[in-house]
């Protein structure tokens, strides 16, 4: 008997199931930082080139893969071949170390969604200049390394175990109801990042901020590290590497088009980045102008942006100032959710229940309690010294070298050419054969550079983050991260498959 | 704003919203949306 595999409702509901999952933490805080960083406009130039040339084609190739087979990542690779099966489990790793951490910045969004009604952080400048010591030693009760694990921090973990909660029932009915969710879990951020947009370009300061981050200078692309800084936001923004677009891929219909739904995906989650972008920029420069520093002294990235400068800026706002910062950290929170359903969901408990025969229901669960389990040591006093390791681990090295992986598997084993042809049978856009070699070769070929120059020639001769755990430092942890990853993949590559049962 | 930042926001919405209508209009095969 041949299961029945879990649907998207329609055609619309899959795209903004895409565009939820790519669009994510880091088109706030990532995305923005790396433009004004690299040059402004000549970065755009430079990232929308790697969006056509590398992001629509990977997109492509994992949404197409998982359709051809009606498996998630690891089944893809099994049919491919059994001795691949690997390299399909090695991508579920890594999104299930990613979702356990990525969770965990998600509570911390809601701990300042709840502290901003109060402005528990304060407000004015002695508040403003404050707020890296509020995120430490407040929210993160911060040890002195990651060996000092000191006590839990009870408010985050609670929080960990309701966001956990509520994507359990958001997850366990299937694509269906994920569908119907992610059509609000997009739409809530936009809005809200329009009001912050609002907000941001009526504050004095504004537009020097604008400027910061526009301003071009076509002389850097000259400079390879502007086309690197470009070509790996490309990878790190599609949420590609990660195995859930197989399995997203695999709930399409055997008719529906790929070509087209994955431009589309990479046109909406990149409108929204550069959208963030002005939001951003606009309270950065009202955070110059109320303090009077340089552009140097408050653009950042990452936590640092999200729950540092941000604060600081709520801080001086002259009215509304708890409403923004609850609009600013509901925003970072709903634009969390669906990459984090997708990773557990699509990443993780679709291959699980795709191998092993689970019922929908007890995949999502048991995803659900060890993510959370492993969230555990993310709220502890040292998590973020982890949670820097980790994601250094799996959503640098992890993500770039199991893509790397994929697409010469899919490639030269499987045959670009048959992927090429099986998608445009039933697309709108006809790919021509540049396609097969943007796969064989470009991907592959860019993305090793990123490894080697981006990660390898920085990690190996220092050790990453000056971090010492035991006999071991940082960059050794990293890399026990990954081999350890590795060997399970041939383990249960190795497993036999068990026919999934009938969805009750 | 800067000249060369008023260009860059223009050329780069043209882009990207002039892809995504792009792709939206070519949305025939299956039936567009409901495929």
């Amino acid at each position: 008997m041949e299961v029945k595999r879990e649907r998207w409702g329609s055609r619309s509901l899959f795209i903004f199931a895409a565009i939820g999952s790519a669009i994510g933490l880091g088109n706030v805080w990532r995305f923005p930082y790396m433009t004004y960083e690299y040059g402004g406009g000549a970065f755009l130039f430079a990232w929308i080139i790697g969006l056509i040339i590398l992001g629509i084609p990977w997109l492509m190739m994992e949404f197409g893969m998982g359709k051809y087979f009606q498996k998630g990542a690891p089944g893809v690779f099994e049919g491919i071949g059994k001795k691949w099966e690997w390299a399909g489990w090695w991508p579920v790793f890594v999104a299930f170390l990613i979702v356990a951490y990525y969770t965990v910045v998600m509570a911390w969004a809601l701990r300042y969604a709840i502290d901003s009604i109060t402005m528990a952080w304060g407000t004015g400048q002695a508040a403003a200049e404050s707020t890296t010591g509020y995120f430490y030693d407040t929210i993160l009760q911060i040890s002195s390394g990651p060996t000092d694990f000191g006590a839990q921090v009870w408010l985050t973990l609670a929080l960990l175990a309701v966001i956990w909660i509520l994507m359990f029932f958001i997850m366990f009915k299937g694509a269906r109801v994920i569908g119907k969710v992610v059509v609000w879990t997009v739409a809530i951020p936009w809005a809200l990042l329009v009001i912050l947009f609002i907000r941001g370009i009526t504050l004095p300061g504004a537009v020097d901020g604008l400027n910061y981050y526009l301003s071009t200078d076509f002389s850097v692309l000259t400079d390879g590290g502007v086309w690197f800084a470009a070509f790996s936001q490309v990878a790190f923004s599609l949420s590609v590497g990660m195995a859930g677009m197989y399995a997203y891929g695999s709930f399409m219909a055997k008719k529906s088009d790929v070509n087209n739904n994955a431009a589309i995906t990479t046109f909406a989650d990149s409108a929204t980045a550069f959208f963030a972008g002005f939001a951003v920029f606009s309270i950065v420069g009202f955070l110059m102008h109320a303090l009077s520093v340089g552009a140097t002294d408050v653009a950042a990235s990452g936590l640092g942006l999200a729950f540092i400068t941000f604060p600081a800026a709520i801080s001086m706002m002259p009215a509304l100032n708890g409403i923004i910062g609850a609009v600013f950290f509901f925003c970072l929170f709903f634009l969390g959710l669906d990459s984090a359903f997708f990773l557990a969901h699509g990443g993780v408990a679709a291959p699980l229940r795709d191998k092993l025969g689970w019922s929908l229901k007890k995949s999502t669960l048991i995803v659900c309690i060890a993510g959370f389990l492993l969230g555990i040591l993310f709220t502890s006093q040292a998590g973020l010294y982890w949670l820097d390791i980790v994601d250094k681990a799996v959503s640098f090295y992890g993500l770039l070298i199991t893509g790397i992986i994929s697409c010469i598997i899919v490639g030269w084993v499987f045959g670009a050419k048959k992927l090429r042809e099986y998608l445009n049978a039933t697309s709108d856009f006809k790919f021509g054969a540049w396609w097969d070699w943007v796969i064989k070769l470009v991907i592959p070929i860019a993305m090793t550079f990123v490894v080697i120059y981006g990660g390898f020639m920085v990690d190996i001769p220092e050790a990453y983050g000056g971090y010492q755990i035991g006999p071991f430092n940082g960059s050794h942890i990293i890399w026990l991260i990954l081999g350890i990853t590795l060997i399970l993949s041939f383990l249960l590559g190795r497993m036999k498959t068990k026919a999934p049962k009938e969805e009750e | 704003m800067e000249t060369s930042a008023m260009i860059a926001a223009f050329v780069v919405w043209a882009l990207l919203i002039g892809g995504l209508i792009f792709c939206f209009t070519r949305m025939g095969r299956g039936g567009g949306w409901e495929d």
